[in-house]
């Protein structure tokens, strides 16, 4: 699994950089089409949800899905054989 | 199966400001709802006027949009009609405080079988930030610009001395304990209230010193206090602070209930 934000549905009130516990969300700088700035992802392979959704079989943390007030927070299936990080934190 | 699936994809994004707290309550009651695992032609959503009541128009099962602050008069239509029917209200505080105060007072009394979600934004957000029976002491709004000079309404004293069988007050901030509040809602038999302070960065926040949306959040996980936490500095006698906002379940009762499904 891998975090997604709907670029169609944020707007941009930054709330889930303040709330997740990771820090994962971080203020975007370039505005999109429609003049609002998106967060961006800082390392999203630290998200408990994504690495373990699957083997628990239920979402684990998901505040930033909850919280968002524009539900433009989800989660999506990677493709088959998709190259991903493995991140190790100390 | 998430609570995603319970909203209408097609009313997507909603008309909320950035940074509203409403959408999170909704997707808090949502997530609890999607743990009952009802059926949507069984749920019926009921709201009346202002920035809370247009939830309903973006969830997919059957709603109503009625008068000003008679929500809960058409809740209990609906529930005494078809008593297999889920009902489940959301409202906001001048909806439900102001105009709707008395269907609200009868409702808790005659402890019927429902579950009342209030966005309690302190404010009217919608009409322009006037000020509303919530609004705290001292806060600034369109009509109060001297700072309000009344008392505000403790919804959630009001809902325990009018009889309600499950009471709790919790905040945007604190969304898991939303969603439990709200399934133990669902789950009591009677009328159970579950009030929600939200942020209202447009109406509220401006005037009142939260310039940023994460401000006022912030300023719910520093000025609440955990119910038991102040049960306990009042035993020890123990002085607590005049700005703090009790949250927690508050009340929990097992009174016979109207409307329940025999």
């Amino acid at each position: 699994m891998k975090l997604a934000i709907d670029e169609t549905r944020c707007k941009g009130c930054n709330l889930c950089t303040k709330i997740c516990p990771y820090k994962i969300f971080k203020e975007g700088k370039k505005a999109n089409r429609r003049g609002i700035i998106l967060p961006e992802l800082d390392r999203p392979e630290r998200c408990t949800n994504c690495r373990l959704m699957h083997l628990y079989g239920r979402t684990l943390c998901g505040v930033c899905q909850l919280t968002c007030p524009d539900q433009a927070i989800h989660w999506v299936e990677e493709l088959p054989y998709e190259p991903h990080k493995v991140a190790i934190e100390y | 199966m998430s609570f995603e699936d319970w909203y209408r994809q097609d009313r997507l994004p909603h008309i909320y400001c950035a940074g509203c707290g409403n959408g999170t309550i909704i997707n808090c009651t949502l997530a609890a709802i999607e743990q009952m695992a009802w059926k949507r032609e069984e749920t019926v959503f009921v709201s009346g006027i202002g920035c809370s009541s247009r939830a309903p128009g973006y969830i997919a099962a059957d709603s109503l949009h009625t008068t000003h602050g008679r929500a809960i008069a058409f809740a209990t239509g609906v529930k005494l009609a078809n008593p297999e029917l889920h009902v489940v209200v959301f409202t906001g505080d001048g909806d439900l405080a102001a105009i709707g105060g008395n269907h609200f007072i009868h409702g808790c009394r005659r402890n019927i079988d429902l579950t009342v979600v209030c966005m309690n934004n302190q404010i009217y957000g919608m009409t322009g930030g006037q000020g509303s029976p919530t609004t705290p002491r001292g806060c600034m709004s369109s009509t109060t610009p001297y700072g309000c000079a009344e008392t505000p309404f403790d919804l959630c004293e009001l809902a325990i001395a009018a009889g309600a069988n499950y009471v709790s007050r919790w905040t945007s901030y604190h969304v898991k304990e939303l969603e439990k509040a709200v399934l133990a809602g669902l789950q009591t038999p009677g009328f159970s209230f579950i009030e929600a302070l939200v942020q209202c960065p447009t109406a509220f926040g401006r005037r009142n010193k939260f310039k940023q949306v994460i401000d006022q959040v912030d300023y719910f996980r520093t000025h609440t206090m955990l119910k038991a936490k102040r049960d306990r500095l009042l035993e020890q006698g123990e002085p607590v602070p005049p700005d703090m906002v009790t949250i927690g379940e508050l009340a929990r009762r097992n009174s016979p209930a109207l409307g329940v499904k025999p």
